[in-house]
């Protein structure tokens, strides 16, 4: 991704509509008894189109900004976030993303991974109150949500992020005829 | 120039590593800093902003999942219902006996909300996304009266206590929240305890009793205790409903001295709450 100051302003608005998206309407929708979390697939697709780097920042102020608007401690998130972000352009860079499931899949895995570090992390700190077994059952759920909520997320954020991708541009490139063609 | 890449790359990842860490460490268990305020306070239009606009959407899935609900409901709601008569009944007795009891001992009668506190009516803006954390953010702060510690009802009983709060903004931390702990009592019974929630479980709380020799039975309902003892009170005034017991079998009142509660609100859908502003605070 060639990141100018025009694509960084469109990254910055995209995390910011991204967590206020998840405060105030998937936090409060509850389907089958669980909201879903858009926040993991949301990093995992700026990873996955931006590479590691792009994931691991975008994941790192995600989180920060959650932790401000939630007052809970600072880092947290953050730290469950970037590493999501970090794997997920990983992947990018060393794989191929041909397969149009890849993005959904890697939502939905790495949601699981994230909720499921982020219990861990909550674990080590300390929980002062017992812990129900539906937390296994939230964090499992919220995993399918990204599956599906995947795809529209990866869809949309590409579309915004399009004139900096650099196969978006090699795509487009190939279309128009060249001098000698002409 | 790879090479060189490659040393950014990690240097920029240990980068925010070590600053996720230091940020943990720096902010955990204290309360709100600087930042997180300010950070609040400018996206507090936003955030109402953007919770106006989404509310149709946002009422529309719910609809869907409460449709499912309802069918479950239903008969769960009918002897509710027999219940709630029975109890309707005994209460218009109980009610004209305290009324004159009051009288008697000349004290004022309180009603819902505990003689101290004046009620400011929020709206509940966003919403934590995690089990972990069960907290909500409403639109008002300081400059409503709000302060920290204030506790938080809705029309059917304790939803949790202002635990931050800017000039436009609160942020509430639930009852259901694995942080929180509030000092109950059964009543008629008396046995006093503290309630905890069980976390990813929204719908159950714990009441650890502390009186093992009393017995509390299922369907018995739990009022803050609100205790005061050598200078110090609790953050809650006493007798507002917090839930009913569900599940009270003997063997595990005489294992562990603990019951299970539901509590009266619903902590899934939370719209408009009642900060009680003006009561006593630590």
């Amino acid at each position: 991704m060639i990141v100018t100051p025009q694509i960084l302003a469109r990254i910055v608005a995209i995390v910011i509509l991204g967590v206020l998206l998840q405060l105030s309407f998937f936090s409060e929708v509850h389907v089958f008894h669980t909201s879903p979390d858009i926040l993991p697939a949301l990093v995992v697709v700026l990873g996955l189109l931006g590479g590691s780097m792009t994931g691991a920042v975008a994941g790192f102020s995600v989180g920060l900004l959650l932790d401000c608007l939630l007052v809970a401690p600072l880092g947290e998130s953050s730290l469950v976030l970037l590493t999501v972000g970090y794997l997920a352009g990983l992947y990018r860079e060393r794989f191929d993303l041909s397969n149009s499931l890849t993005p959904p899949l890697m939502c939905m895995g790495l949601t699981l991974l994230a909720e499921a570090a982020f219990a861990a992390v909550r674990l080590m700190l300390g929980v002062d109150a017992p812990i129900s077994a539906l937390v296994v059952r939230d964090i499992l759920v919220k995993s399918i949500y990204a599956f599906f909520l995947g795809v529209p997320i990866y869809l949309g954020v590409r579309r915004a992020l399009r004139p900096a991708l650099i196969t978006e541009r090699a795509a487009s490139g190939r279309g128009r005829p060249t001098m000698l063609g002409a | 120039m790879y090479r060189k890449q490659v040393r950014r790359r990690r240097a920029v990842l240990a980068l925010l590593v070590i600053s996720s860490f230091a940020l943990l460490t720096a902010t955990y268990g204290q309360s709100s800093g600087g930042l997180q305020r300010g950070v609040s306070a400018v996206f507090a239009p936003l955030q109402e902003g953007a919770d106006r606009a989404l509310k149709p959407a946002r009422d529309l899935v719910n609809w869907f999942d409460e449709t499912f609900d309802a069918r479950g409901q239903n008969d769960r709601l009918h002897t509710q219902l027999e219940e709630a008569r029975r109890k309707a009944v005994a209460g218009e007795a109980a009610l004209s006996e305290n009324a004159q009891l009051r009288s008697q001992l000349g004290l004022r009668r309180s009603g819902a909300i505990p003689s101290g506190y004046q009620p400011v009516a929020g709206r509940v803006i966003a919403r934590s996304p995690t089990v972990w954390y069960s907290k909500v953010t409403i639109d008002k702060g300081t400059s409503s009266g709000v302060a920290v510690n204030d506790p938080v009802v809705n029309g059917d009983g304790l939803v949790g206590r202002v635990t931050s709060a800017t000039g436009g903004t609160a942020q509430v931390t639930l009852i259901t929240d694995p942080d929180s702990a509030v000092t109950g009592k059964v009543v008629p019974g008396g046995a006093q305890g503290v309630i905890k929630p069980e976390v990813g479980n929204p719908d159950d709380l714990v009441l650890d009793f502390i009186d093992t020799s009393q017995r509390i039975a299922k369907g018995e309902d739990v009022v803050t205790a609100g205790w005061r003892a050598e200078g110090l009170s609790s953050l809650f005034p006493p007798n507002i409903p917090v839930g009913t017991v569900t599940e009270a079998p003997i063997a595990e009142q005489e294992a562990s001295s603990k019951v299970h509660l539901r509590p009266f609100a619903d902590m899934r859908s939370l719209d408009y709450l009642d900060v009680l502003t003006g009561g006593s605070r630590n």
